[in-house]
């Protein structure tokens, strides 16, 4: 037996490191999105409607804590492995494969977490109908290791940047506008809204906005982010097992 | 051969790079304390044998045994006995040089407070000290360098692997590379090293290998391996600038043979070199990658008739 966390520490000791040095610009590039989501629908095309601004901004966290996720665990492995030959390092390392994986997720986490809290704490600012509680944390960090690691499992197999901005646009970018985030799925026809409700993200917003507006989680959608987290933690182990020992 | 005398021991490893064979069917032997010199052209296959024997790469036949360790089975332990220098920088370019030292460090399973001590006494030893706050990206070559060995020494590795250390480096710090090797070596850590460089495998290595088109097409000590072709090689020029060379037991013999040679010819007598057995076993002279950028004390031709 292993010490996992503190596997995953050590793994994930180099990222915490540049995230240090660059602090700013990770805080700046991880908000920028959301804060134009939340001006452009909030209030260009609500004017400033309270009740919108507190359904909306749930979303705009589900989406922030995907972007954080997929794009900091996806670029930096991709960058380690195709340019510095870095990853080669990790893999020589006497690391577990699940420390090695998970420690490649802890960045989009605390990127994703610091993103979402400073939204939501804005969002409390803005309007009183939204609140921070323990399940909207436990949301927010499950929806952020869950896409951390579809960025390992896509930084794993991409083998270049354009390929891996190609699965940018073609899955996390829908996901961003379609997933519940917006406006409510139900209102779309319904085959849409059957797809719709197959990914991941509908759930992480569901979730997000059940327990930013003190509403009852409704526990299949928890399960369904468990099912989606357990995959891609599966994909990445077996690309790597595959390509490694 | 003893088993547990084997430090490294492989058997019938292929690689296949879609259609390119580039390791061949190689098998080695590396004993304990051993420093073996893997040499070959560019495009050999030594970085994807390296790769291999470390762990990074699956062979698509053969086995590994390192230090009695099924490579593909014990993975983890293995990979605590070794150390692996890689061809091309490898350190986290984003990172100082104390970061990089105290990640790998951690990664090698050390607590924070022995990786902290060993991070200063190596630091030390490679005369880093002054540059530990730099970002790596900022650092030369043969600093670069001189940081990845002390990242891969850290944990005290019972085997070494170096893939090209000194290809790039000025003749100073291949020197301080040279020194700082053989004392490893001396404390009792095998070396795997490859090098195009003939010098380098002869003046070096206890034992080497060479390798071409992926496969090991001679191994021995360098005295062997230059005894098998002849210790002395006979060159003569002719009048239209045609090279040609025969090799001999001894000087005595190669002097005889000289008086063969057409009159208007020059002729000279010198030692036999790695190039010469390489040239010998290929028919293909590689003297432009495969020689140093005239390193100090290559032996040159000793005698002109
Ligand atoms: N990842 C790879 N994909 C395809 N071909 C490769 C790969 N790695 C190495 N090769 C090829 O395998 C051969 C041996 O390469 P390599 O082991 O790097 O040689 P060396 O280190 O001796 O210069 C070369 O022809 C090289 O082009
Ligand atoms: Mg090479």
């Amino acid at each position: 037996m292993y010490n996992l966390p503190s596997e995953v520490f050590r793994v994930a000791y180099g990222d915490l490191c540049y995230m240090r040095h660059n602090l700013v610009q990770t805080l700046v590039s991880t908000l920028i999105g959301p804060l134009l989501y939340l001006l452009a629908f909030g209030y260009g095309m609500r004017s400033g409607d309270q009740d919108y601004i507190a359904y909306v901004i749930p979303g705009i966290i589900a989406i922030s804590s995907m972007n954080a996720g997929f794009s900091s665990s996806s670029q930096k492995i991709l960058i380690q492995r195709l340019f510095h030959s870095s990853f080669d390092e990790l893999i020589l390392c006497p690391m577990h494969t699940p420390s090695v994986i998970l420690g490649k997720c802890v960045m989009g986490g605390l990127r994703g977490l610091a993103g979402g809290l400073i939204i939501l704490g804005l969002g409390m600012l803005l309007t009183p109908g939204l609140s921070l509680t323990p399940w909207l944390v436990l949301a927010m960090l499950l929806s952020c290791l869950m896409f951390s690691l579809l960025g390992v499992a896509a930084g794993l197999t991409a083998n270049s940047s354009p390929t891996l901005m190609m699965i940018n646009s073609i899955v996390i970018l829908p996901m961003s506008f379609m997933c519940g985030t917006l406006f409510d799925v139900d209102s779309l026809p319904d085959f849409a809204a059957y797809i719709v409700w197959a990914l991941p993200l509908s759930h992480s917003t569901a979730v997000m906005r059940a327990s930013a507006l003190c509403d009852p989680v409704d526990p299949t959608s928890v399960a369904v982010i468990l099912v989606y987290a357990t995959a891609f933690y599966c994909i990445c182990h077996l690309i790597i097992k595959k390509k490694l020992y | 051969m003893a088993d547990e005398e084997s430090m490294i021991r492989a058997e019938g490893l292929v690689k296949r790079f879609g259609d390119l064979v580039a390791v061949d069917g190689l098998s080695l032997d590396v004993r304990k304390g051993e420093l073996y010199g893997f040499l070959g052209p560019n495009g050999a296959g030594k970085t994807t044998t390296v790769r291999m024997l470390t762990t990074m790469e699956i062979p698509d036949e053969g086995s590994i045994a390192i230090d009695g360790l099924d490579a593909r089975a014990r993975v983890v332990e293995v990979r605590r006995l070794i150390g692996v220098i890689q061809q091309h920088n490898s350190l986290d370019k984003d990172l100082t040089v104390r970061e990089n030292l105290l990640h790998h460090a951690l990664m090698q399973n050390l607590s924070f407070k022995e990786a902290k001590k060993r991070i200063e006494e190596f630091a030390g030893i490679m005369e880093l000290q002054d540059r530990m706050e730099t970002k790596v990206d900022k650092l030369s070559g043969g600093w670069k360098k001189k940081v990845s060995i002390a990242c891969s020494i850290m944990h005290r590795p019972e085997i070494l692997f170096m893939d090209e250390p000194t290809t790039g480096l000025d003749t100073q710090s291949r020197n301080l590379l040279w020194k700082l090797i053989r004392g490893l070596n001396k404390d009792g850590t095998t070396v795997f090293l490859t090098t195009h460089y003939i010098f380098e495998a002869e003046s070096l290595c206890d034992r080497v290998g060479i390798i071409n088109k992926g496969r090991l097409i001679a191994e021995g000590t360098p005295e062997e391996l230059k005894r098998r072709v002849g210790a002395f090689a006979l060159v003569s020029v002719g009048p239209d600038g045609e090279e040609s060379v025969s090799y001999h037991p001894d000087s005595a013999s190669a002097r005889a043979a000289s008086a063969d040679v057409p009159p208007d010819s020059s002729i000279s007598i010198r030692p036999t070199n790695l190039e010469d057995v390489f040239l010998e076993l290929t028919g293909r002279r590689i003297r432009c990658t495969i020689f140093p950028p005239r390193c100090s004390g290559w032996p040159t031709a000793t005698s002109a008739t």
